[in-house]
């Protein structure tokens, strides 16, 4: 047996080199199955699934039948909700991104700033990172109830705001707020570590060259640090467009369609009217809208993001 | 090839193994999909260990999840084939659900089993296109439930079994003063509420047809209690089913529409005499609807006479007895239903007046497929009209729009 093996030892030496690459090659296949296994199964698999599926009547009970576009045109044409949920999507994206950069970005700032506990601050603006969003919507959603904290709390100030989420323009920006809460700390942690990596010596030449506090924020440290701003910013886009959780557990999409997006869509189109092959349509357009959007925002990158080289 | 050869001698070998466990057991393992909160399984345990005391050859396992759970995984595992042999079916989900299910028409009448110990309105609920799908083991109609110690302080008369919607209000109206409310509003008294008033939902043909004149007017009724008396709190569209109770029990409001299913949790709850009293009528006789819950056999299942043999001991006499007593459900058998009045529900008021009167005068609950779509626009489109922002009737409109 160990003869046979070291025969093989010295064989393969004398091999010529290619052939052993190829072995290597299939070692490694091996190695690599599990996990190519685990992905080609739920993943590759599924998302092929969902493309045919999106082409289907299927009711999850029950036989799917082939009805060609007609869950696409249904969407476009026919159903009175679709634009609004777009539009809510589109909505949330788009306040919730500006709002979570200029905050992140701010907090980053600040905290790079600070003489000490800079560790400390980082921490704890981190925390509701690592806390499940459902367990911080549910919480929020307490806050919000009415009656509840915000309401006492506004109306000791003797605001006008009470009743959050049962009003149709208020709930969507209660749910913001929670996203901000929940979200502003993963951009805040990024963005500080970026402007730590801003080489001193820059901000102490311009600072030398008598550049204003301002000016080395803007036209030093915010070029210097553009292409993670440009990462962050694109990650809290695509997170974004996939909302559901906050409003999963804080409105249900409403009050009336007030807060219903894509994302919750899907899940009351699949799972509660159990209509998977129109579940899956609108789950293919919002992959197209993600597509899409970020496609323009690697377009826009050359515009403002600065590489080293 | 060797793969290939460990891989038959694998299928043989399991293939043998489960025909020498069919051969020499004779026991047969029926298993039952249920849902219920992890402290309901010995409730649950002891009515599966019911069945193999009356049948030692059958053993019937439990599978317990949660509420919600439950009606997520059911699809889902009858999709993939893996369902139980007995079904856990709620009326109301039927219409979406029967195909999963074999109809017990022929076992019944086989059986012996007597349909009119059973409350008809549930055994009508069960069923589907005229073809029984499930026994029954609790029913029960929308009601109210209501402070009768805030009654007796705001002077007010005990309501009627055949009380109007007037007098309602009136009591609403009496009730609501120094921040608290004489009512607390949920998504589905704008479904009980309107039918108690006559009012219809469907057309003829068994579709949503929401904007029709006389559900309109009821609607509307039910949504002014909150939107321009201010009678009641405005729910939110993502308020859990039990957000009256939790605010009735805390004295927040005196009267509330929930199912005698809520019972147990809010005597529990409340530190008040509690009473019950039917829905308000219209201008004609009052009409109620009911639901419940009761067991069926999978399509699917392998054993399906021993299925029905352990239908009938769960839907039995003494598991009536069991599950009244303890409070969990009220009985759909009518003889077992004074269990549940006597033991469970005995402290509070009226309760055997007031359900036995909305027993006398049901109404056939009325759903179809989308049933389950259409409550859960209420849930979201409703909160719009009791703000005030948009008119009943437009409300009605856009949940309409959406029911395809």
């Amino acid at each position: 047996m160990l003869d046979k093996h070291r025969s093989a030892i010295t064989q393969s030496k004398t091999r010529p080199r290619r052939w052993f690459r190829a072995g290597e090659g299939r070692t490694a296949f091996f190695f690599l199955l599990p996990g190519l296994i685990g992905i080609l199964l739920f993943l590759v698999l599924p998302i092929f699934a969902s493309i045919a599926l999106s082409f289907t009547d299927w009711q999850l009970l029950g036989t799917p039948h082939f009805v060609g576009f007609a869950n696409y045109t249904r969407l476009f044409t026919a159903d009175p909700q679709f634009w609004t949920v777009l539009r809510n999507t589109v909505f949330f994206t788009v306040e919730y991104l500006i709002l979570n950069i200029v905050v992140s970005l701010g907090l980053a700032t600040w905290i790079s700033s600070l003489k000490f506990g800079q560790r400390w601050f980082r921490g704890i603006f981190f925390l509701p990172t690592f806390t499940p969003l459902i367990a911080v919507a549910i919480v929020w959603m307490l806050i919000f109830t009415s009656g509840g904290l915000f309401d006492s709390l506004m109306e000791r100030l003797s605001l006008p705001f009470s009743g959050v989420l049962n009003s149709q323009t208020l709930a969507m920006q209660a749910v913001i707020l929670t996203s901000i809460w929940a979200g502003v700390g993963y951009n805040t942690v990024l963005f500080n570590a970026a402007l730590d990596m801003v080489p001193a010596s820059y901000l102490e030449a311009a600072r030398i060259d008598g550049a204003t506090a301002w000016d080395r924020f803007w036209k030093i440290r915010l070029p210097l640090i553009s292409p993670t701003l440009f990462f962050g910013t694109v990650m809290t886009a695509i997170t974004s467009l996939q909302v559901f959780d906050q409003i999963f557990v804080m409105t249900k999409g409403g009050p009336g369609s007030a807060t219903a997006t894509l994302g919750y869509a899907i899940y009351q189109r699949g799972f509660q009217n159990f209509q998977m092959g129109y579940a899956s349509a609108i789950a293919w357009v919002m992959f197209a809208l993600i597509m899409a959007l970020t496609a323009l925002q690697f377009w826009f990158q050359r515009k403002w993001v600065h590489y080293d080289n | 090839m060797k793969r290939s050869s460990i891989f038959a001698a694998a299928l043989a070998a399991s293939s043998l193994l489960g025909i020498g466990a069919q051969a020499q057991d004779s026991t047969v393992t029926i298993t039952w999909q249920m849902w219920g909160a992890p402290n309901d399984t010995q409730l649950w345990q002891q009515l599966a260990d019911l069945v193999t005391r009356q049948y030692p050859d059958i053993k019937v396992e439990l599978q317990l999840s949660g509420w919600t759970d439950y009606w997520t995984r059911l699809p889902v595992l009858a999709a993939s084939g893996q369902v139980a042999d007995i079904i856990s079916m709620q009326s109301m989900r039927m219409p979406n659900f029967y195909s999963l299910l074999e109809p017990l028409d022929d076992y019944v009448k086989d059986g012996g089993v007597e349909v009119a110990d059973f409350e008809t309105s549930i055994m009508a609920g069960l069923s589907y296109d005229g073809r029984l799908y499930a026994l029954p083991y609790d029913v029960g109609p929308w009601m109210v439930f209501y402070n009768r110690d805030k009654f007796a302080a705001a002077g007010l008369k005990e309501p009627a079994k055949d009380w109007t919607f007037d007098d309602f209000k009136a009591a609403a109206k009496a009730l609501t003063k120094d921040g608290t409310y004489g009512y607390g509003t949920q998504a589905f008294d704008f479904i009980a509420g309107p039918i108690a008033l006559g009012a219809e939902y469907f057309n003829a043909d068994n579709q949503f047809d929401l904007t029709n004149p006389g559900f309109v007017e009821a609607f509307g009724k039910y949504v002014d209690l909150t939107a321009k008396d201010k009678l009641s709190p405005v729910f939110a569209s993502a308020a859990d089913a039990s957000a009256a109770s939790g605010r009735f029990a805390s004295g927040n409001v005196a009267m509330y529409i929930d199912g005698p299913w809520t019972l147990l949790t809010a005597q529990a709850n409340a530190d008040f005499e509690i009473g019950t009293a039917p829905l308000p009528r219209g201008n004609d006789r009052s009409r109620f609807i009911t639901a419940g819950s009761g067991w069926g056999i999978s399509a699917t299942s392998q054993h399906k006479d021993a299925a029905f043999k352990a239908l009938q001991v769960l839907t039995g006499p003494k598991a009536a007895e069991i599950l009244g007593s303890a409070g969990r459900a009220l009985p759909a058998r009518l003889a077992e239903q004074t269990y549940w009045y006597d033991v469970a529900a005995k402290s509070v008021s009226g309760t055997r007046d007031t359900l036995q009167y909305m027993f006398a005068h049901t109404t056939p609950f009325r759903i179809n497929e989308k049933w389950n779509q259409f409550e859960n626009l209420v849930m979201q489109y409703v909160p719009v009209a009791l703000t005030g922002d948009t008119e009943p009737k437009a409300v009605l409109a856009d949940i309409q729009n959406q029911l395809p």
